[in-house]
């Protein structure tokens, strides 16, 4: 054999070779759900890393003692009963029979009473419970105990709440990992396992159906009832380009799209195959943060002058442009269109904006012209645009604003700081809440104002804290409804932030996909695809 | 030529030594925090402290350094901060879309750039000069994303035939990988076809002017034994020389167009871990494309040899 000979045999035998691979199955390719998530999967741990992202994908392995419904009422999950002694100390819980682990094994109450503890360290209202905790221990394989040193009538809601993080169940070798580690195992009792080996974090993230998986009878609502997966398959498919992930959903090349950008959602209308919804019903909560700790944002009548120039139209529109269904005004703290909304106390923010009001608070508060340093993260569409309006409008009342122009990961870093400005501190940085969050105030913190505890920028306001303290202890919806109102009034004459508005995003999918719902999260269950 | 070989490797630890230095302090001193992002929006700043002091950040840079290269004296890049992975196994998975795009890039690249420059400089001055000229500017003008989105809506969504996004892995058939590989090699090798094409128009047109070349037609030599036998060789060492140092420019482009088209390759995985602040990642990929390019220019050195016999080292 000659060299050409050789070369050409050889480039024969390596085509045919690679041309023979095995293509997937038109039944396979319907069984496998193809998704795009809102950002990467960088870890899988959602005790760990509180993103949304990581809770997302943590639903679908790990299951929850409770779960809340579309009315935000816990329903149970994995468990079959409660009793709750009549001084409402002693809780104790019995799991559903036949719950099993991924590796097979079953799911015991120890395993769960190690889960509660890691929870209890990251959790605001694990913090709570573990603070009152007297007695947390498995009276037998499928009971456990938690005795408390005073009532905590909000505890349902805590173990099925949808906020990070949630306190998901893992078996007790995974749950003693301390709460500041990652944990390396990703088992849970969920409806799909993780297939760990195809794990490409930034490209792709796949899950198998669990087969053993016991679903509720119930039907699926939100985090409770039975979560029973049509597909054998979910693939997420990261795409850091809105346009390319815009394209590929147009192609067929993915199924489901959960943040599609707005500016493309024209685009994705004009295609008869793909349908767009609303995501999530309770949306975000814009927000312009404050530094409390240094001037000029020390003053309350100097954030308050800032409340009277934030025009929420002008800020949403930059958000969600021309699309008013996806935005509304919102003259309070809690997320509109929720039981605890209320506009009491709200009339700076749903009075006429005023300059001259602004500028008189100003000059009250004492403003001298020194530069207000705002933290705005170029790298995140909405955060830009707040940014951009917020400037424009403390311009016009004669703030002298540095204009940060950054990355989140620097304002990150940088809002963590308590220096003054000139040490590297701040005065100003945007970001949004998830209306899921701004509900009530068990996890809203940007509504916390005990100082030096509270989120970044430290606000100090007992009357806020009083009002929560109230919410907590209430027995019904009325007297939770009354705190809110308490914390709505205070808050809006200490302003630990200004809302900017709220606003909803859609989602999309390909018209051969069924069963998306809208909700806090996307909810795989009930899926299919033909 | 061994010794020779044997040197320069030697020299690459220096090399690679300061880019460490340099990217170790760079990474240190830009703002940023990983355990910001990590604890995710809705953390408080305590639990920020902790994953902090938990990933070892608060330590001094002198601790961290040390031990960053004393691991890496063993073998060990570290693991990524956010993904708790080897940062080799994360590099290693990454690898393969990466170097498929780059190899696929730089053969197209070179197949037609280089002819493209020979024909330019043998009629130069006619519409063809003009036209290859012209691309070239065009080439050199256009972003790599302009490029990658207008092929990916003309021939993914209006004609549907090539896939928008995403990578096929060479073990599941030649035809699935390439098909993926088409259009982002394209989008990436427009600038670096353009830039081979310039420089081989220009050396052409120094070596047809030489004295052999012209007796060589005065003997008869046919034209294309000319360009292609005489003219080109004797061409080919600036032209080897940009297409080494234009693997820069596609280690560059690798990082849109990967992005641009959902190619899980090393240039994405460089983006992400530049945006989250996952330093070992960062760390450990520089110091990979570090070590390539110096390969890179190695190997060129060498190939002079092939090209020119009076090069000897």
């Amino acid at each position: 054999m000659d060299r050409r000979s050789f070369l050409q045999t050889g480039a024969v035998v390596a085509a045919s070779g690679a041309l023979a691979a095995p293509a997937l199955s038109q039944g396979a390719a319907a069984r496998t759900l193809r998704f795009v998530p809102q950002a990467n999967l960088a870890n899988y741990d959602p005790i760990w890393g509180t993103q949304f992202v990581v809770r997302n994908a943590s639903m679908l392995v790990w299951d929850t003692l409770y779960g809340i419904d579309n009315t935000f009422t816990p329903r149970r999950q994995m468990v079959e009963s409660e009793e709750v002694s009549s001084d409402g100390l002693t809780w104790t819980f019995r799991l559903r029979s036949g719950l099993r682990w991924h590796d097979g094994e079953p799911v015991r109450a120890q395993d769960c009473v190690v889960s509660l503890e890691r929870w209890m360290v990251r959790d605001g209202m694990g913090q709570m419970i573990r603070a009152l905790k007297q007695e947390l221990v498995a009276t037998d394989d499928r009971t456990f105990r938690l005795r408390l040193s005073a009532p905590y009538p909000k505890m349902l809601l805590a173990l099925g709440k949808n906020n990070t993080p949630i306190a998901f169940m893992m078996p007790e070798r995974i749950a003693r990992t301390d709460p500041f580690q990652q944990i390396t195992e990703y088992v849970g009792s969920g409806p799909m396992r993780f297939n760990r080996n195809e794990w490409v974090p930034g490209a792709r993230a796949t899950w198998t159906k669990f087969d053993q998986y016991v679903p509720r009878d119930e039907a699926p609502n939100w985090l409770s009832g039975g979560k029973r997966m049509m597909v054998d398959r979910v693939e997420w498919i990261i795409q850091p380009d809105p346009a390319t992930a815009s394209a590929a959903l147009q192609q067929g090349e993915v199924d489901w799209w959960e943040t599609p950008l707005n500016d493309l959602i024209p685009v994705l209308r004009r295609n008869r195959n793909i349908r767009i919804d609303v995501a999530d019903p309770l949306g975000n909560v814009g927000c312009l943060r404050f530094n409390h700790l240094h001037a000029p944002f020390n003053d309350p009548r100097v954030r308050q002058a800032v409340a009277w120039v934030v025009n929420q139209p002008d800020f949403m529109g930059a958000v969600v442009g021309g699309d008013a269904a996806l935005w509304k005004q919102m003259n309070g703290f809690f997320t509109p269109e929720t039981p605890n909304y209320t506009e009491a106390g709200g009339e700076i923010l749903s009075r006429p904006r005023s300059v001259a009001d602004a500028r008189r608070l100003l000059q009250e508060g004492g403003y001298n012209g020194q530069p207000v340093t705002m933290l705005v993260a170029q790298d995140i569409a909405a955060l830009s645009a707040m940014g951009q309006v917020a400037n424009a409008a403390l311009r016009s009342i004669g703030m002298n604003v540095d204009f940060v122009a950054t990355d989140w990961g620097t304002v990150g870093a940088r809002r963590a700081s308590r220096e003054p400005v000139a040490r590297g501190g701040w005065n100003i940085f945007f970001t949004w809440f998830a209306g899921a969050d701004c509900t009530n105030p068990a996890s809203y913190l940007g509504l916390r104002a005990h100082g030096d505890g509270a989120w970044f920028g430290w606000p100090s306001d007992p009357a806020i804290e009083a009002g929560r303290d109230k919410w907590f202890a209430a027995a019904n919806a009325a007297e939770e409804k009354a705190a809110c109102e308490e914390i709505n009034r205070a808050a809006c004459q200490s302003f630990p932030f200004v809302p900017t508005g709220f606003y909803r995003a859609y989602q999309s999918w390909r018209s051969n996909v069924s069963g998306v719902t809208a909700g806090p999260l996307p909810w795989f269950w009930g899926v299919s695809k033909s | 030529m061994w010794a020779y070989i044997f040197r320069r490797v030697l020299a690459t630890i220096p090399v690679m030594a300061i880019v460490a230095l340099f990217v170790f302090s760079l990474l240190y001193l830009a703002p940023g925090d990983p355990a910001a992002v990590i604890a995710g929006d809705q953390a408080s700043p305590d639990d920020v402290e902790r994953i902090r002091a938990s990933l070892g950040l608060d330590r001094p840079y002198l601790v961290r350094f040390g031990e960053w290269v004393f691991n890496i004296l063993r073998g060990d890049l570290g693991t990524s901060i956010f993904t708790n992975l080897p940062v080799s196994h994360m590099i290693m998975q990454r690898v393969e879309p990466t170097l498929s795009l780059m190899v696929v890039t730089l053969v197209l690249s070179v197949t037609i750039a280089v002819p493209m420059g020979v024909v330019a400089a043998w009629k130069q001055g006619t519409h063809a000069d003009r036209a290859v000229m012209a691309f070239a500017v065009l080439g050199f003008s256009v972003p790599v994303f302009v490029v990658g989105y207008v092929l990916a809506y003309v021939f993914a969504l209006e004609l549907d035939w090539l896939p928008v996004q995403g990578y096929t892995p060479l073990s599941q058939g030649l035809w699935p990988w390439f098909e993926n590989l088409i259009l982002p090699s394209i989008a990436l090798g427009t600038v670096y076809i353009a830039l081979i094409a310039r420089i081989t128009r220009a050396t052409m047109l120094e070596v047809l002017s030489q004295d052999y070349i012209r007796t060589a037609r005065a003997k008869g030599v046919g034209q294309r034994a000319i360009l292609f036998l005489h003219a080109l060789k004797n061409a080919a060492v600036p032209i080897v020389t940009v297409i080494g140092i234009g693997i820069a420019l596609l280690i560059g482009g690798a990082v849109v167009t990967e992005s641009v088209f959902a190619i899980p390759g090393l240039g994405r995985l460089t983006v992400d871990a530049i945006l989250r602040r996952d330093y070992p990642v960062i760390q450990g990929v520089v110091l990979l494309f570090s070590f390539v390019y110096v390969l890179v220019n190695l190997v060129i050195d060498l190939l002079y040899t092939l090209f020119d016999p009076r090069i000897r080292y």
